[in-house]
């Protein structure tokens, strides 16, 4: 077993090596920490949503599929989900892509290439944090109300 | 979980390919989905379901097979995932209408938010059932 997981209260972590192969132990997590917090099939679907987008973005986009690691740490504060996504990956930072222009049809890239990804990844969540770890890497912190319709709805 | 692909061939006018995934469609597995289009095409298939009845999830990178399905029924070639972006962006602007070979059928309540949440459903009309789908490119 690759990933390693820790459960306390409400504060949940996971380990992925930074390959596809292993969004699926990501999306499986999520589900599984907002079932614990008391949160609803639909906040869980658009977090296990967001959370595959910006941890795919990090494997393909950060990484560039080259080996590295992944920690995700989710807690529950304030009636709020918090996720963060840390790793050691060039620094990017996926809040800073331009909004689609809603009038023209879509055109999905490849994956990690921040398209569509990104507009799901700010739809589904009330908040988007992007920051460099001063140690190198990136910290992306999605926050979704536990109980609220997110900000779209 | 991993997503399986069944594919059925349906003749008929024109003849179609039925192509029914179960599981989950991510970066993981959106080639398979491209490939097996692209099979479908050159068996002779010139109209494609996609039976989305037991797909649980579906990533933005389903998203860009579901465009790239478009474009290989058209008898055009897909981008290349690491290639021809404008291409990929210039063909989305010269589409402004669903797609006429390319029905979806039967997507969950998940599926569908997220294909009218990216604007897609301006590309792809939905069925209720897989035989819908088929009845309305066969012109049933």
């Amino acid at each position: 077993m690759v990933c390693m997981s820790g459960r306390s209260t409400s504060r949940h972590t996971i380990q992925v090596p930074a390959s596809v192969d292993h969004l699926a132990e990501v999306r499986s997590f999520v589900r599984d920490c907002v079932a614990d917090f008391g949160g609803s099939t639909r906040v869980a679907d658009d977090l296990v949503q967001a959370v595959d987008e910006a941890t795919c973005n990090v494997m393909l986009h950060g990484y560039k599929s080259k080996p590295g690691d992944i920690d995700i740490e989710a807690s529950l504060r304030d009636r709020k989900i918090e996720i963060r996504i840390l790793d050691r990956a060039t620094t990017f930072d996926p809040t800073a892509a331009k909004p689609r222009d809603a009038s023209r049809p879509p055109a999905p890239t490849r994956p990690g290439g921040m398209g569509l990804g990104i507009e799901l990844l700010r739809g589904l969540t009330d908040e988007v944090h992007h920051s460099v770890r001063p140690d190198g890497g990136n910290e992306l912190t999605l926050v979704r109300s536990i109980d609220g319709p997110t900000q779209e709805e | 979980m991993a997503m399986t692909i069944d594919v059925a061939r349906l003749d008929g006018n024109p003849p179609l390919a039925c192509v029914a995934l179960t599981g989950e469609l991510d970066a993981s597995n959106y080639e398979q989905v491209i490939d097996v289009v692209r099979d479908a095409y050159a068996d002779g298939a010139r109209g494609l379901v996609l039976d989305l009845e037991h797909l649980t999830f579906m990533a933005s990178s389903g998203l860009f097979a579901l465009h790239s399905a478009v474009r290989i029924m058209g008898g055009e070639t897909p981008p290349d995932p690491e290639e021809g972006w404008s291409a990929l962006h210039q063909m989305s602007m010269d589409e402004d209408a669903p797609a006429s070979t390319v029905r979806l059928a039967a997507a969950q309540e998940p599926i569908a938010r997220v294909l009218e949440r990216t604007g897609m459903l301006r590309l792809f009309a939905l069925d209720a059932t897989r035989a819908e789908a088929i009845a309305t490119l066969q012109g049933a």
